[in-house]
């Protein structure tokens, strides 16, 4: 099992390697062979994983003196998410195939070998972050994925993505501080990195420690008051958004909490309180912003920065005890990132195709394009969590736990009414821009749209697969 | 081999690779033969000196030539800094200087000048290095001044000789006020001291520290603080640090910044030993935390507005300089350590930027910031890792500077210094975003129409590759001899305060979190073995004393 997981973080770094010293012309075909080495390996660890009983494994990888520096832990969590963001990363590359050729009537541009090697590390780190067992490894691949993303973002070079690129990494390097602070805290009181030490902290020390983590999750998961980052982020190539503002980097956040919450046996009342109301007013704050957007790309940025606040919504509320909300909380990881990826690439499809993602200029998809029409029908159901995509499966199971807990605690009865009406309001907005953009006489732009290359259509058609059943493996692989 | 003529031989290389170098230039040799002086003489150096190191690594401390000539786990530290260092940019000046030949920017005359002071410079921090005579220790920090005036006035050009003029200036007048501090320690020592013939030597004072006396050694540290902290190019002496580095070719700037410097702290570093066991840590410590955080507070704005890059890196030596202060002012083994690693870290870093820097100006001509853009098409090696050494100089993972970085902010958190810990990191984000920027700015970006595209060789290019490679190493696995030589060193700077020795090997003996019974006998087998080879270790330095 060591060598599997050791290999499947490596391989994408020795890929990007490779890349860097061969040709362009290379590139597409390295980045993509190499994700799917590191898939098959993340599958064969989950495989392996399965087949040993769902026993879960810590195994030290590397100390300094006695002091583990880094680890593998492999349980139903890591295996679940680390499948979902290598995967993701497998069919983004693919997708980029497609997507970053001189064809693009958005961004004519052929997809350079720094573009493709980034992509890699970025994959690469995702897989050691979902596998670390150690704080100091997560923060080191946290760090990590803030770098590339400061590449990715600001690819195009333009003087406004690469601000954005500047705000997106100083913005999560600000975050990234809360867990500088929690790593050594952690080593200071307990003597260790790894992350089960956290049990055995004191009460006032757990709360500096996901204070610290919490504060982190926050910048990476753009939560108020740290979220400013990701809607500027959207000048990234649309696979980039896809992988990083949907599937991966912002997961990076409610993954630490969620493993952190999962390594200790209680919470600090304090930071569960704090997390449910954080969560509840970023909500809002995220749909009121839906409100103006006419990019669709701004439009998914802020639907992820609301979804992710229902993801920490239900880590907050599992700190009380709940089982059921700690599950319904690591499946929306799950989903969401297939789903929100789905969304984020039906927009790069209309850039490609159209020349542009502004809704308003948007109509008729179903007719010259049902692939699209399809995909951001199933893409917009599976947010809104409307059975049987997705969404539902973990939506449900949120407020079911949020509502048997409003008897312990009453104050959550508020706040979970808050999220139920933005559920539904959200679900309103969609389905408003589903009827404008989706059905009837096909607008110019969509009218006189290019196919899409086979690759592209491939992923958009797994992806919507995966919107479907996803729920179902995360279920299953949870319990 | 003789343990003196160890030493001999040692100084002996840069000095006579520097005379041969004049020689050469007085008799208008060719170039090959100049460039063949200088790598043998880089070669054999870099080969010594580290031969230096690991017999003291084998056998402890050496002394020799009547406790003139001294080296420990800690200078030999430095040593090994100094060795790798000054041979990678002794590769790199072939390359660089080839290429300001051909350029006409400098003469076959000022090559030899460059190789001669390049040598004679490395011989001067040698003996700083090597030294265990306080005012020898002293005055070759003033040779150093000297030595390196001339390479930064090299291309004599009004801005480079008025940089030159600055360094010599502040240099020596800051440096004065270390010959108080030594000359105050020498002559309290000498009054104390059952042997006065002895107390010029640090060994020997360091064994009759507790009889120093309290208010002098208070007033002596303040002294040397001052007085070697310009030369190290603390916040607020540091002024003459950005001209000299700016405008020295850029081969001297990195060696400058990564072995200069380190040479006046190793110098604060024996004098904070010295009078930690006189008057106890916390007077020293508390000084360096506030001269270092004061440093890197003031580097980490200046960097952020910096138009010219080779300034910008200047003043990133500053806020490095301040942080392995300020990791010193923590104290603890813990402490130490991370300030010892990261001398270290930020020496390969800067070196590499440094060269990098060399490379864009030997392509562009020029060094401002807004007429550097697209490094990255015009020569794509170079572009690569000087993006990636400005990436790591910020601190990111899994890059050296992040590992040293990360064991600061730990020791400071084991030593309840929290709010301490939150301004340096906010300082260390300032910091990143100057160093994007600058990739941002020079990096990134389209390719001006006058700039020829290709590298320029591989001398210009593999030392940085070197480089890279070794923060990589450093940054993920760092190789045991290394962590051997730095726990030495780490083990000198604490000077026999047991606690925290013993908390330094229990640092490495670590239990782990959740362990069982079983395993907890195993672990204390495991440490008792340990703090027994550890007290067996000591005792033998104690021998050897």
């Amino acid at each position: 099992m060591e060598t599997i997981a050791l290999a499947t973080m490596l391989l994408p770094f020795i890929g990007a390697l490779l890349i860097a010293l061969s040709p362009q012309r290379y590139a597409k075909v390295l980045c993509t062979a190499f994700a799917l080495l590191a898939t098959l390996g993340m599958g064969w660890l989950a495989l392996s994983y399965l087949g040993s009983g769902k026993t879960d494994v810590t195994i030290p990888l590397y100390s300094f003196g006695h002091t583990q520096i880094f680890g593998f832990v492999i349980d139903r969590v890591s295996t679940l998410i680390g499948f979902a963001v290598v995967s993701l990363g497998f069919l983004i590359s693919l997708y980029s195939c497609g997507y970053l050729t001189a064809l693009n009537r958005e961004h004519p541009h052929d997809g350079s070998n720094r573009y493709y090697a980034l992509l890699l590390i970025f994959i690469g780190a995702m897989a050691g972050l979902t596998l670390s067992s150690t704080i100091l490894g997560q923060l080191l691949f946290f760090e990590i994925t803030g770098g590339c993303s400061w590449g990715l973002i600001g690819y195009y070079q333009s003087p406004k993505s690469l601000r954005s690129a500047l705000k997106a990494l100083i913005v999560t390097h600000i975050a990234s501080v809360g867990l500088y602070l929690a790593a050594a805290w952690l080593f200071a009181k307990t003597g260790t990195f790894e992350l089960t030490a956290i049990a055995q902290l004191s009460d006032a020390d757990k709360l500096v420690v996901f204070g610290g983590i919490l504060f982190a999750a926050w910048g990476k998961s753009a939560q108020l008051p740290l979220h400013m980052w990701l809607p500027d982020a959207m000048e990234a190539p649309t696979p980039v958004s896809a992988y990083l503002h949907a599937a991966s980097m912002v997961k990076v956040g409610v993954y630490i909490f969620a493993r952190a919450i999962m390594s200790s046996d209680t919470v600090p009342h304090q930071i569960g309180v704090v997390g449910v109301v954080m969560a509840t007013i970023t909500m809002v704050y995220g749909f009121l912003m839906y409100l103006p957007q006419k990019d669709m790309k701004r439009l998914l940025a802020y639907s992820t920065i609301a979804q992710l606040s229902y993801i920490f919504l239900a880590l907050s509320m599992s700190t009380f005890n709940s089982e059921m909300a700690f599950d319904a909380g690591v499946a929306y990881i799950f989903n969401h990132a297939y789903a929100k990826s789905l969304f984020f690439l039906v927009a790069g499809a209309l850039s490609y195709a159209c020349g542009t993602r502004m809704l308003p200029k948007l109509r008729g998809m179903l007719k010259s394009m049902p692939l699209l029409g399809i995909g951001f029908c199933v893409a917009a159901m599976a947010i809104a969590g409307v059975p049987p995509f997705n969404g539902f499966f973990s939506k449900f199971p949120l407020f079911a736990a949020g509502f048997s807990l409003t008897g312990e605690h009453w104050w959550l009865m508020p706040l979970l009414i808050v999220a139920l009406i933005e559920s539904v309001a959200s679900f309103a907005w969609l389905l408003m821009w589903f009827g404008r953009t989706v059905p009837g006489e096909p607008s110019p732009e969509l009218a006189s749209a290019q196919p899409l290359p086979l690759s592209m259509k491939l992923v958009l058609l797994v992806l919507i697969v995966m919107s479907l059943v996803s729920s179902v493996i995360a279920a299953n692989w949870l319990n | 081999m003789d343990t003196f003529t160890l030493f001999i031989i040692l100084l002996a290389i840069p000095l006579l690779t520097a005379l041969a170098a004049f020689t050469c230039q007085l008799l208008g040799t060719p170039r090959a033969v100049l460039t063949a002086v200088h790598s043998v003489g880089s070669t054999l150096l870099l080969l010594v000196s580290l031969f230096a190191v690991w017999t003291v690594y084998q056998q402890g401390e050496l002394l020799a030539g009547h406790n003139w000539l001294h080296l420990d786990g800690l200078s030999s530290l430095f040593l090994a800094i100094l060795g790798v260092i000054g041979f990678i940019t002794g590769i790199y000046s072939i390359g660089y200087m080839n290429h300001e030949l051909e350029e006409g920017e400098v003469s076959l005359k000022s090559l030899g000048t460059y190789y001669g002071f390049f040598h004679l410079f490395l011989f001067t921090m040698l003996l700083v290095i090597t030294s265990n005579n306080l005012i020898l220790m002293w005055a070759a920090i003033e040779a150093t001044t000297l030595s390196s005036a001339f390479l930064v006035g090299l291309y004599g050009q009004q801005s480079s000789l008025e940089a030159a003029w600055k360094y010599i200036i502040i240099c020596t007048v800051g440096v004065a006020f270390g010959l108080y501090g030594t000359v105050l320690v020498y002559a309290n020592a000498a009054n104390v001291m059952p042997n006065p013939g002895d107390a010029i030597f640090w060994s020997e004072v360091l064994k009759h520290a507790s009889l120093l006396d309290s208010s002098l050694m208070h007033l002596a540290f303040i002294f040397v603080l001052i007085g070697f902290g310009t030369k190290t190019g603390l916040f607020p002496m540091h002024a003459w640090l950005p001209d000299a580095h700016s405008e020295a070719p850029s081969p001297t700037s990195a060696l400058l910044s990564a072995v200069l410097l380190n040479c006046a702290l190793l110098v604060i570093i024996r004098y904070a030993i010295l009078i930690s066991a006189a008057i106890g840590p916390e007077f020293p410590q508390g000084l360096l935390l506030v001269f270092g955080l004061l440093s890197v507070a003031v580097a980490a704005f200046l960097i952020l507005v910096q138009r010219d890059m080779k300034r910008l890196l200047a003043y990133s030596s500053v806020e490095n300089m301040g942080l392995i202060a300020v990791a010193l002012g923590i104290g603890g083994p813990l402490g130490i350590f991370a300030a010892m690693l990261h001398t270290l870290n930020h020496s390969l870093g800067k070196t590499l930027l440094f060269c990098g820097s060399g490379n864009v100006l030997l392509k562009y001509g020029t060094r401002d910031m807004n007429a550097v853009k697209g490094l990255l098409r015009v020569a794509p090696l170079s572009g690569a890792l000087f993006a990636g050494g400005a990436l790591a100089l910020g601190g990111m993972p899994p890059f050296n500077l992040f590992l040293s970085e990360f064991m600061t902010v730990t020791a400071g958190i084991r030593a309840g210094h929290l709010w301490l810990v939150l301004l340096l990191l906010a300082l260390l984000t300032i910091v990143l975003a100057g160093l994007v920027r600058m990739i941002v700015m020079s990096v990134l970006g389209k390719q001006p129409d006058n700039v020829s595209k290709g590298e320029l060789g591989w001398q210009t290019t593999a030392p940085l590759a070197v480089l890279m490679v070794l923060m990589v190493l450093m940054g993920t696995h760092i190789p045991q001899p290394l962590q051997q030589l730095l726990k030495q060193a780490t083990t000198i700077v604490l000077n026999g305060d047991q606690a925290g020795i013993s908390e330094l090997h229990a640092l490495e003996q670590q239990l782990p979190g959740a362990t069982n019974g079983a395993e907890k006998t195993a672990l204390n087998t495991v440490l008792n073995t340990a703090t027994n080879t550890a007290s067996h270790s000591s005792a033998q330095e104690m021998s050897r004393e």
